[in-house]
């Protein structure tokens, strides 16, 4: 009984045993021998597809002799070097059909996507790719995207991307000057940490940057070229459903696409326009804090930022918490500041917090300097229409029209001077420099009409002297022919 | 100042035996009838003209004829030279109202038949001249190199290249290219100030001349006439002279009153790359023409509707000009009816269309 | 009896025939002179000489202070004539080319500046800085005697 019961151990083990063994004699040796390659293929997606060692590497995986197996005439390729992987791979991952086979629901374009990236193109030995598709997948222990061990997986991108993109002797190879700060930045980002806590949904490298085919920023179809930066923001930020559960608005992009900023980026593409990220960062990614945003918009608003900055406002504002710039501007539906948002009127902002009775002193400044910029608008207007008029009646007015210039500029340093909040400050721009021009240039103007008029009475005068000479001459007619009838 | 003027009168006759001639002048005289006021409109379009020229030259010493400078020179002319824009103004006027007094000397002359037989020659000249101030008025009006004028030439141009077989040679002659460009504005520069007057100036002294020396037309009812006293005249020096002279003092001052008060425009500059503005039309003087084109049908039988009418202008201008050849009833005296309803019939033809291609 | 008649008849004639000579030769010199007065002003040379300026001249040379800028009248337009510390002269267009505003030399910060939106340019006429989309257009400058001149750079 007991030689029966071992017997049939045997058989059925070793029975198990050759079966076990005649799916894939590669990996039956290779994991006896050890070593990564077969210990990690054990959870290899491809293994469990039914893969074996031989349908990448070449050779024939039924027979257990090595020289064999691992002959050139059985195919075998040996360990792939350089684009020979990537080829590898892509023999199926590029056929539909054969992902089809598997069940596998996968694009099938990532080699021609990683061919025209930044990655495709040559690396420094001047014969492969830089990158191929192991880089990043791994070789060997390759899992699913949606697996939490991949190095893919949404929590583990920031940390492979980093390998090589932190690596300042491996990047000084292509660009010395692309920094290698990003990790490092992206884990102070609100995407950072929520994503160092766990949560798979906020963005990571590939949510902005792509997969397969990243291009470099300055190439137009990269999705973080500065026109598309909006757009790619919004497809998580602008997704109610997605954002549901982090409770912040979802209309930014809407808003900022009817922004004087959002109309000059995305319809006159205009890259000095900011995008998301010349507020927010783009590895950093956060909201500016209160006292810091008219730093932020003083980027590029350098003047009005400099004057609020040291204006009366600036200690009020954020004592209160009221968000600098923002209070009056907004922050992404900014559109064009017009002189309406100045003064004590309904449609001003200053009456918001300016009256009569409450705060006072800026009540009364606010009301000065919209009554200033009125009559310097007004004043520069007439002066316009006089010099139209002139025009229009052929006079010469090139240098009233060179002197208004000052004007045009009083006007647009005032709307500047507006954020010093300063009475005098103001006066003297539109006072001294805008109210003096636009006074000088209308005398003149009306000086060349009134020269036009002139000319009328010039008229009038040499008319008078011909007349008088016609009669004149018309009675010397009428004498001579009396005179020629006589005869 | 008499005494001066005797010596010196004979210091010339002296060297040059002008005595003659201004004996024979002094006997020269005009009728006087009814129609006598007709006689004046050649003597104030000569005067348009010499205006013309005068003004022309003054213009010379400030325009500047190539396309970079030409619309500027004009601007510089009206706003910073003293009195540049009453020179333009009375230099635009004047075109206006020497194309217009022509229109009605010549008008006049045919009614009256004054082109029969012995003055035959002196109508040709009178034609070839009109023709000529068509051609003065199309080659200036592109100078200032404004927007209209700019249009207007091409549009203009574009009608002579309709011309069977001579057509688009002609109009590429004219514009010295295949589009109106800066070497069309050297070119019809260079006609309106060299070429045209050189010719005009001919044709002008020999029609001059010829007056001199044959006489002022009598009307054809002299002819007939046996009274002498129904025969009235005057002389020409000096009494019709200085009634010419009068009506010339008041003309001037028309022109002046008209430069004044409707000084000329410059508008915009030209822009090959700019659309033609709308409601594009020639100056008055061309618009019957243009008006009538419009009407024709674009085809009539398997000829171009254009090429038509261009052809009936063309055969039309050749029998104005040769009508002393073919009137054979004046030169004998007889009233010529068919004459008469045939200029009726221009003159109606003319203003009529002219108002109709203002309207539209 | 009758030469008396015709006497005073033909001394009234005479007095009338002197006085329209006198009026019809006033009226030809007054005729005479507005025709000659617009003539003579129209020959004339305009202040602005030729239609369009292509040079003008700026100011005496030892007038401009090194490392300082000045806005000097070209025709209609404004220019900015810079003269460098090395006592070099520079001159560019100082109509700012986002706005219209004038531009103004900084000799602190070594550069071309315009107040209205803090446009900057550097002294090559580049913009580096700010709002600007354009350089500024350079212009000539040469000296002539002891007078420097600006002209249009062709």
């Amino acid at each position: 009984m007991k030689k029966f019961i071992v017997a049939f151990l045997f058989i059925s083990g070793s029975i198990t045993f050759v079966l076990a063994q005649t799916k894939d004699e590669c990996y039956n040796c290779h994991s006896e021998l050890g070593g990564q390659p077969a210990e990690l293929f054990k959870n290899d997606v491809h293994f469990q597809n039914g893969l074996s060692c031989a349908d990448c590497h070449g050779g024939n995986n039924k027979t257990d002799d090595m020289d064999a197996g691992m002959s050139k005439e059985a195919g075998f390729k040996g360990v792939p070097k350089g684009n020979d992987i990537s080829e590898v791979c892509a023999k199926c991952h590029t056929s539909s059909e054969k992902m089809k086979s598997f069940g596998a629901k996968i694009p099938t374009n990532q080699f021609e996507l990683l061919k025209t990236s930044v990655h495709g193109k040559l690396s420094i030995n001047g014969k492969d790719r830089i990158v191929q598709c192991i880089t990043c997948h791994g070789a060997h222990g390759i899992v699913k995207v949606t697996d939490p061990r991949s190095p893919v997986y949404p929590l583990n991108i920031p940390r492979t991307c980093s390998n090589c993109h932190s690596n300042s002797v491996f990047m000084r190879n292509y660009n010395p000057g692309l920094p290698i700060d990003q990790y490092e930045k992206y884990r102070t980002s609100v995407h950072g940490i929520l994503n160092g806590k766990g949560d798979p949904k906020p963005a990571q490298c590939v949510s902005c940057h792509g997969s397969h085919g990243i291009l470099e920023t300055s190439n137009l179809n990269s999705s973080v070229y500065a026109v598309n930066i909006p757009k790619t923001c919004s497809n998580c930020h602008s997704n109610k459903e997605y954002m549901k559960k982090y409770n912040i608005p979802t209309d930014q992009y809407e808003k900022y696409s009817k922004s004087v900023h959002g109309i000059a980026l995305l319809q006159k593409n205009d890259t000095g326009a900011p995008a998301c990220n010349s507020c927010h960062g783009n590895h950093a990614a956060t909201p500016p804090g209160i006292s810091s945003i008219s730093k932020v918009c003083g980027t590029c608003h350098a003047l009005n930022a400099e004057l609020f900055s040291s204006s009366p406002h600036k200690e009020v504002f954020d004592k209160n918490k009221y968000p600098e710039c923002e209070t009056c501007h907004s922050n992404h539906l900014i559109i064009t500041a017009t002189d309406k948002l100045l003064g004590v009127s309904k449609d001003a902002v200053c009456s918001r917090c300016h009256t009569p009775e409450k705060n006072p002193e800026g009540y009364k400044v606010a009301k000065k300097m919209k009554s200033l910029i009125d009559s310097l608008e007004n004043a520069q207007k007439y002066a316009n229409s006089l010099i139209d008029n002139a025009e229009q009646k052929g006079m010469e007015v090139e240098d009233e029209k060179f002197e208004l210039r000052d004007a045009h500029q009083a006007l647009l340093e005032a709307k500047t001077a507006v954020h010093s909040f300063n009475e005098k400050k103001f006066d003297d721009i539109v006072v001294g420099k805008g109210l003096a021009v636009t006074s000088k240039v209308a005398k003149e103007a009306q000086a060349s009409i009134d020269d036009y008029y002139f000319r009328r009475k010039g008229l009038a005068v040499a008319l008078t002297i011909t007349i008088l000479l016609a009669l004149g001459l018309y009675m010397f007619i009428k004498r001579l022919e009396k005179k020629q009838n006589k005869e | 100042m008499k005494k001066l003027l005797q010596n010196f009168y004979k210091w010339i006759d002296d060297r040059l035996q002008v005595k003659g001639l201004v004996d024979y002048m002094g006997k020269k005289y005009v009728p006087v009838h009814r129609h006598t006021i007709w006689y004046y409109f050649g003597g104030v379009s000569l005067f348009f003209f010499i205006i013309q020229v005068i003004t022309g030259i003054l213009l010379l010493f400030y325009y500047k004829g190539s396309s970079d400078l030409a619309f500027e020179s004009v601007k510089f002319i009206m706003s910073k030279v003293q009195f540049g824009w009453l020179v333009r103004s009375i230099h635009g006027w004047a075109a206006n109202l020497f194309i217009l007094s022509i229109f009605i000397h010549m008008f006049s002359v045919y009614f009256e038949k004054a082109y029969r037989y012995p003055r035959e020659l002196t109508w040709l000249t009178g034609v070839l001249m009109f023709f000529m101030a068509l051609g003065f008025g199309f080659s200036g009006y592109l100078l200032p190199w404004n927007e209209l004028s700019f249009f207007a030439t091409r549009v203009g141009s574009d009608i002579f290249g309709v011309i069977p077989i001579i057509g688009e040679p002609l109009k590429e002659f004219i514009r010295g290219g295949s589009d109106v460009t800066g070497a069309t504005l050297s070119r019809l520069f260079g006609f309106h100030v060299a070429l045209f007057p050189g010719i005009f100036t001919i044709l002008l002294g020999l029609h001059l001349i010829l007056i001199q020396r044959q006489g002022i037309s009598e009307p054809l009812h002299y002819k007939n006439e046996k009274e002498i006293k129904n025969k009235k005249k005057m002389p020409f020096f000096p009494n019709f002279m200085l009634r010419d002279l009068l009506l010339w003092l008041i003309v001037l001052n028309l022109l002046a009153i008209l430069a004044v008060y409707f000084p000329a425009e410059l508008g915009h500059k030209a822009d090959p790359f700019s659309s033609a503005p709308a409601g594009i039309k020639p100056e008055w003087y061309f618009l019957f023409m243009f008006q009538s084109l419009k009407y024709l049908p674009p085809h009539i039988f398997i000829v171009d509707g254009e090429v038509v009418g261009i052809l009936l202008f063309g055969i039309a201008g050749l029998l104005w000009l040769l009508v002393p050849f073919w009137d054979r009833k004046s030169p004998k005296g007889e009233r010529n009816r068919l004459i008469n309803y045939l200029g009726i019939f221009a003159v109606m033809f003319i203003i009529i269309l002219t108002i109709l291609g203002w309207l539209s | 009896m009758k030469n008396s008649n015709t006497d005073e008849s033909s001394s009234k004639t005479s007095n009338r025939r002197d006085f329209l000579k006198y009026f019809l030769t006033t009226g030809l010199i007054g005729f005479a002179a507005s025709i000659f007065y617009p003539l003579f002003s129209y020959l004339k040379p305009p202040r602005q000489n030729e239609v369009e300026v292509s040079s003008v001249m700026a100011g005496k040379i030892d007038d401009f202070v090194p490392d300082s800028g000045k806005i000097i009248k070209f025709g209609s337009k404004p220019v900015i004539l810079i003269r460098l510390k090395d006592k070099s002269f520079r001159a560019f267009s100082a109509t700012c080319t986002h706005l219209a505003c004038t531009v103004q030399f900084k000799s602190d910060q070594g550069l071309i500046w315009c107040a209205c939106h803090n446009g900057k340019y550097d002294l090559n006429g580049r913009n580096i800085s700010g709002p600007p989309p354009r350089p500024l257009t350079e212009y000539n400058v040469f000296p002539k005697g002891k007078e420097i001149y600006i002209s249009k750079n062709s």
